[in-house]
């Protein structure tokens, strides 16, 4: 009988281990990733109060983000900003910013147009660390902003 | 102007016409050093090296201003539109945070 319950007892508690000790890693992993680090740090919420000074941005359709829905490699994800919107003298897109949810500092690009662009468009290559949101806004010339967020899944981060 | 990067200004499609809407490219060989990273030989931290202001200038006048952070890739490329007004020159002027001062320019010829 005892060899028995002394089995038994050991079977539990190498259960228990095996559970406990995973998670407890993770933890500390996901504690390690979330600090914020580096001399530019920013929230994405920050950074769209500092954008539109607090008056928020509206979801639009007007936004066009073309991005992969999946980044083998996250030092290098291909972006694309098109918005739907007229570009005239007192009626056009005033600027387009490019954020990354997750990265430690969210702000990618800020890029002012004028009407010689003729078009709201704008592209460039960024680095995800992980995992996350991308967003796309816009600044309208009638002080409205409008945005647009795509996921993209990160297989290898490249944010150092 | 601490040396001489190696840049390019790309003008899409080739053939076009004064009125026309081109993309122009930009791609600059540049390291985009976050200060996040560790140097795997000396275990000392990279300190920040990235493009934070460029400008793109049409005759002298500026057309798109764009301000960057280092979460933009290493060799970055930038592409915006351009409508065509004319025979002039293109010019990329870029600066990054340690005061590096550089300049890029290509002539911009439509046909008919």
């Amino acid at each position: 009988m005892e060899r028995r319950k002394f089995i038994q007892s050991m079977l539990t508690a190498s259960a228990v281990a095996a559970t406990v000790t995973p998670v407890a890693l993770m933890a500390k992993e996901e504690a390690k990733k979330a600090a914020p680090k580096g001399p530019n740090a920013l929230s994405i919420d920050a950074a769209i109060d500092a954008i539109t000074g607090g008056k928020g941005a509206k979801d639009s359709d007007k936004v066009q983000l073309t991005v992969p829905e999946i980044a083998e490699n996250g030092a290098v994800v291909p972006v694309k900003v098109h918005v739907d919107h007229p570009m005239e003298e007192n009626n056009s897109v005033k600027a387009i910013h490019v954020l990354a949810a997750k990265n430690s500092n969210s702000r990618c690009a800020d890029v002012m147009l004028t009407p010689a662009n003729a078009k709201a468009y704008f592209a460039t290559r960024i680095k995800l660390s992980s995992t996350q949101e991308v967003v796309g806004l816009a600044e309208l010339s009638d002080g409205t902003f409008i945005k647009a967020g795509k996921s993209v899944k990160v297989t290898i981060g490249g944010c150092g | 102007m601490a040396e001489a990067r190696k840049s390019m200004i790309k003008i899409k499609p080739k053939k076009f016409k004064v009125g026309d809407t081109v993309k122009v490219d930009f791609i600059v060989i540049h390291p985009m050093d976050t200060g996040l990273k560790k140097d795997k030989k000396t275990g000392k931290i990279i300190p920040a090296k990235y493009i934070d202001n460029i400008t793109f200038l049409f005759d002298g006048k500026p057309f798109t201003t764009m301000k960057v952070w280092e979460t933009v890739s290493t060799n970055p490329y930038f592409s915006v539109n351009y409508k065509v007004t004319g025979k002039g020159k293109i010019t990329v002027d870029y600066t990054d945070n340690t005061g590096e001062k550089n300049s890029k320019s290509k002539k911009l010829k439509p046909k008919g």
